[in-house]
């Protein structure tokens, strides 16, 4: 089967746009396994982090698609296609996610949006002559060993990490971090200005930072 | 301190270290943050954390290939396609 060839940074209009959109209105299979290898694992990525339960988030790639295949012929191209087809999982996504969360426990744990990258009490309080810096300074990680640095523990930490992020904060590390897509592409998918783009990424990461070194804490010896 | 000689402390660090990953600083702020890099062991081991974490980030993404939800994507291609496209 001859992939679609289609550049990462593509943007609305643009000529491999056009012709994949014109091959998914005649109905070709090959557009389509082209679309879904670019865009279903990040759409399923992203679809869990609204929804947790693994099975729903694959029902809601699913219409997401079906909805894509519908809507085609309507597409007009005033955005990209990557930036139309991840508007309409956000959407349906989210609809999902408010039925599931109220039920959720982690929505308390999510409601914490607007935490310090750091612990406050882990610098010199006021008063100190160092006030503002390092009490508890963070340790160098390069003396760890590296298997355990990248255990499949330590990934599930990362995993679990990620799923107490607020989902705004999760959409944009999981895109960013995970995917690897540049910021102006998170941006465009989820319909958010640059700032507000790196601020999330910081709690996200800043979030997922301390988790680690929590956990890579509890193992070191006292 | 009255912050002649270093103009941030290591709680103003980790609130700017990602606009300086995301080179979003002015000259003067992002060399404001590499000296504090240099003169800080507490924050010089920071950077290298949330440079670990980073990669560990960019680790986690091939582990979410699903065969059997490619399949049934492909399956509802093929019935969309059998039912929706016009002839």
């Amino acid at each position: 089967m001859q992939p679609v060839a289609i550049p990462a940074g593509q943007r609305p209009g643009g000529e491999d746009e056009r012709a994949l959109v014109a091959a998914l209105r005649r109905g070709d299979e090959t557009a389509f396994v082209a679309l879904v290898a670019l865009y279903g694992r990040p759409l399923l990525r992203l679809a869990r982090t609204f929804v947790r339960d693994g099975a729903v988030a694959e029902e809601v790639v699913q219409e997401t698609w079906l909805a894509v295949l519908n809507g085609i012929d309507g597409f007009e191209g005033r955005s990209s296609l990557k930036t139309w087809i991840f508007q309409i999982l956000s959407n349906r996504a989210k609809t999902r996610a408010v039925r599931e969360r109220r039920s959720a426990p982690f929505s308390a744990l999510a409601a914490d949006d607007d935490g310090a990258a750091v612990d406050a009490d882990r610098f010199r309080g006021e008063g100190h002559r160092w006030v503002g810096h390092w009490a508890a300074a963070p340790a160098d990680w390069r003396h760890l060993p590296e298997d355990r640095l990248l255990s499949k523990e330590t990934l599930a930490r990362v995993r679990e990490a990620i799923e107490t992020l607020p989902p705004r904060q999760a959409d944009v590390l999981v895109l960013r971090d995970v995917e690897g897509w540049a910021p102006d592409e998170v941006c465009d998918a989820l319909g958010i200005s640059d700032g507000n783009q790196r601020i999330l990424l910081h709690r996200a990461r800043s979030k997922v930072r301390a988790a680690l070194e929590h956990y890579l804490l509890e193992g070191a010896p006292a | 301190m009255t912050g002649d000689v270093e103009h941030l402390t290591c709680k103003e660090f980790v609130e700017v270290l990602t606009d300086y990953l995301e080179d979003a600083l002015d000259p003067a702020e992002r060399a404001d943050v590499e000296r504090h890099i240099v003169i800080c062991r507490g924050c010089s081991n920071y950077v290298e954390q949330m440079r670990s974490t980073i990669d560990l980030l960019g680790r986690m993404g091939d582990d979410a290939a699903d065969g059997a939800h490619s399949e049934k994507l492909l399956g509802l291609f093929r019935a969309w396609r059998a039912g929706g496209a016009p002839t």
